[in-house]
């Protein structure tokens, strides 16, 4: 009995080598569109960006007509 | 082009106005840079190039938020300054695509034998084997995929984005998923 479970905690043991081994399963994408949306959700946008569009933004006058008033209301026009 | 150069007067914005400013434009950022950055990359298939890119597009839509009508949506308004900025310099680039004089035949050939799902085993090299996919599509279907990828957009939205009804869209679009998955099988 004793045996026995000491070669079933090998056994156990094995097997989770073995899985540990083993290559990830296959991802199915049922279409182009979904595999690309997994890609797009794994992109990072690289921070240098906002970085440089801050200081960008940062340089130029501002509209005269605001933008946000259009959107959120109290525009001029 | 499809979008005018802004027109607008320009005055300097100081104190809580260009805070406030300031603020609505990062949260605009934060919702939509990933998108408009993806869209880049891919369609531009040059990584710096599409980091230059997205902060031109961003830029662009800071100087034009005045002239944003609300016809569209924030969305759909800057993925239409950002497909005219990238194919702008494509065009300047003369870059020509490997399969864009192909016989129609080796397209249809291709396409007839996928219509199972995308399998993929590696995810490490993913963003390589989509990007060589990709850069094998006539850039109409390159274009049309990658809009059609992006859930906030509706057929409606990218039929106007792209200037075709959404019937043809449909239709193109149809065989845009055919042809990508027969290249991107061929890519493993």
């Amino acid at each position: 009995m004793k045996q026995q479970s000491k070669l079933s905690a090998e056994q156990q043991q094995q097997h989770a080598a073995e899985q540990q081994t083993q290559a990830p399963p296959a991802r199915e994408f049922a279409s182009a569109e979904e595999l690309l949306r997994y890609d797009a959700a794994h992109t990072t946008v690289p921070p240098g960006i906002a970085r440089r569009l801050q200081k960008s933004a940062g340089d130029l006058p501002a509209p005269k007509t605001s933008w946000w008033q259009r959107l959120f209301g109290g525009g001029k026009s | 082009m499809l979008m005018s150069e802004p027109t607008a007067e320009y005055e300097p914005l100081t104190g809580p106005s260009a805070e406030l400013a300031s603020a609505e434009f990062s949260s605009l950022y934060a919702e939509n840079s990933r998108a408009i950055y993806y869209l880049a990359l891919r369609y531009l298939s040059d990584p710096q190039k599409a980091e230059d890119a997205t902060h031109d597009v961003f830029l662009k839509a800071f100087r034009k938020l005045d002239q944003f009508r609300g016809e569209a949506s924030l969305r759909t308004w800057l993925y239409r300054i950002a497909i005219n900025h990238c194919q702008n310099l494509r065009q300047s680039w003369h870059e020509r695509h490997v399969f864009s004089n192909a016989d129609d035949a080796v397209w249809e050939n291709a396409m007839a034998r996928t219509d199972s799902p995308l399998r993929v085993l590696e995810t490490k090299e993913l963003g390589q084997r989509i990007q060589k996919t990709l850069d094998a599509l006539p850039e109409e279907y390159r274009l049309l995929l990658l809009l059609v990828a992006d859930e906030e957009l509706s057929y409606e939205e990218v039929s106007e984005l792209v200037g075709q009804s959404p019937d043809a869209v449909r239709g193109k679009l149809h065989r845009a998923r055919k042809l990508f998955a027969a290249i991107f099988g061929k890519t493993a």
